[in-house]
């Protein structure tokens, strides 16, 4: 239940649909490996100054991954990742 | 149409939202602390954990005795808050009148709007239906619903966790029989032995008790509570935004080993006062009368005085060079101490007050306005004063786990 601290961009893919409070990540690339998001846990906001984070809580291949998306820039970040046993 | 009032409150909501985020944490006792530490407090429990007889507020230590295999995880303030933010746009959706009673309590009138749902449990279940969607399984919330705010609460309570209540007025006789005193919103345990000692215990005792008695015995609060006997409570919603001006501005903070130090506690304070001046700035008001305190010791007594300004400020340097004042002013110099804290109270909306006269007050009056700036786009860190940044161990924990009232806005 250890938690690995990242903090590195990443390369991702996520749908923006019309009316939908967030976008949905499908999946992302972090150090040549691809990750498939298989459920969405929680998304919450985090604002510094004008700059709005969502922060994204998500489950992919037995992983708890959390990224953060500078939604001004388009930048993805993966924070921690986590191994679910 | 009788009142209709509904309570929401989300069910053991730091460790909810904790075990949302991570899945890890499902189905194990978790307690949430400001820092996973020996010496901190359990702000939360999750419900895992509420079978070892554990309560909020209870020391780690304790906690661990009571519950070894208790999982400490540091609370994220921030993520709470932001989870509230979206719970309450939400519950706008369906009535107009909500009161945020705390950050994971809210009252709503729904007496307008309930038909327009199908009815005040349709609502309430469509409600939950919709938590479930936009925040997952975990994060539940409990609904109470009754003619006021008092028994929403108590039928909240007992539909926990989970669940949704509503208090049908031909069970108000048998509830009022079987309810203690004690289990009401607001009578604590000091008023539920005064009571008991005049030999009320029930709510039916409470109603039957004379009025003139409670009045005598609790001053207006006793004519509330012979209400409360009766079945009736006329206590309003106060919707948030029609919340009352502030009397006083304050932050306070219990400090880690690391800072316990007189001098660095100072240091910890002159941050407190730039939080407080920055928020005073932002809600739009000035205040004259700058309290300061300290307590020695995890439970000792709590030493503060307070000094009155020449001039009503919101300027974090002139409220600290006010506190340092009334530092001097307390008899006691100790090498250590637990807390500080520091309020500012006698407001004035700043739009009230003239324009400052001399050069050196307008010239801080734009330094703060140019601050502001920075930091509303930059964020909180993006400038702070120089002194704060001597003791490093300083950034990490001043923030801690209070939240202010005005966190939660809503437009």
């Amino acid at each position: 239940m250890m938690q690995h601290f990242v903090n590195e961009p990443v390369d991702a893919l996520a749908i923006y649909r019309r009316g939908a409070p967030h976008p949905l990540l499908c999946t992302f690339r972090w150090k040549d490996q691809r990750y498939d998001v298989k459920e969405t846990h929680l998304v919450h906001r985090k604002n510094t100054g004008e700059t709005i984070h969502r922060i994204y809580s998500v489950d992919c291949d037995q992983r708890t991954c959390v990224l953060r998306l500078d939604a001004d820039r388009a930048q993805w970040t993966l924070e921690s990742m986590e191994l679910l046993s | 149409m009788s009142r209709l009032v509904v309570h929401l409150d989300m069910d053991s909501y730091f460790a909810s939202v904790e075990q949302q985020a991570r899945p890890s944490l499902r189905g194990k006792p978790i307690g949430v602390t400001g820092r996973p530490s020996e010496r901190s407090i359990i702000t939360a429990f999750s419900r895992e954990a509420k079978r070892y007889k554990v309560w909020t507020g209870m020391p780690v230590w304790e906690a661990l005795k009571a519950c070894p295999n208790l999982v400490l995880v540091e609370g994220h303030p921030r993520r709470y808050i932001e989870v509230t933010k979206q719970f309450l746009e939400i519950l706008k959706e369906y009535c107009a009148r909500i009161e945020i009673y705390s950050i994971d309590e809210v009252f709503m009138d729904a007496t307008q709007e309930a038909s327009k749902h199908g009815g005040p449990i349709a609502m309430a279940e469509e409600i939950q239906r919709r938590f479930r969607e936009s925040f997952g399984s975990i994060i539940t919330a409990t609904i109470g619903i009754a003619q006021g705010k008092t028994f929403a609460k108590l039928i909240a309570a007992r539909n926990k966790p989970d669940g949704i209540g509503i208090l049908d007025l031909e069970e108000l006789p048998e509830i009022l029989e079987t309810t203690l005193v004690g289990e009401i919103w607001g009578i604590g345990r000091r008023i539920s032995m005064r009571l008991n000692r005049a030999g009320i215990r029930t709510l039916k005792d409470l109603g039957e008790a004379s009025p003139a008695f409670l009045k005598h015995e609790f001053g207006v609060y006793g004519l509330h509570l012979w209400e409360i006997g009766q079945g009736f409570d006329s206590t309003p919603i106060v919707p948030y935004f029609e919340i009352p001006a502030p009397k006083s501005v304050g932050h306070s903070k219990s400090l880690p080993p690391e800072l316990r130090e007189f001098d660095l506690a100072k240091v910890v304070l002159r941050d407190l006062c730039d939080k407080v001046g920055r928020r005073m700035r932002k809600l739009g008001y000035m205040g004259r009368t700058v309290h300061c305190g300290f307590r020695v010791g995890s439970v000792g007594p709590h030493h503060g005085k307070q000094t009155t300004l020449d001039l009503p400020s919101d300027d974090g340097e002139i409220i600290y060079n006010a506190c340092l004042k009334v530092l001097r002013k307390i008899p006691i110099q100790p090498e250590q101490v637990s807390n500080v804290g520091v309020s500012v109270g006698n407001l004035t909306p700043r739009d009230r007050m003239p324009n400052f006269l001399l050069e050196e007050d307008r010239r801080r009056e734009r330094l703060n306005q140019a601050i502001d700036g920075i930091r509303n786009r930059y964020g909180e860190q993006a400038v702070r004063v120089g002194t704060t940044l001597l003791a490093k161990p300083i950034p990490q924990h001043i923030g801690g786990f209070i939240m202010a009232s005005d966190d939660i806005e809503l437009g």
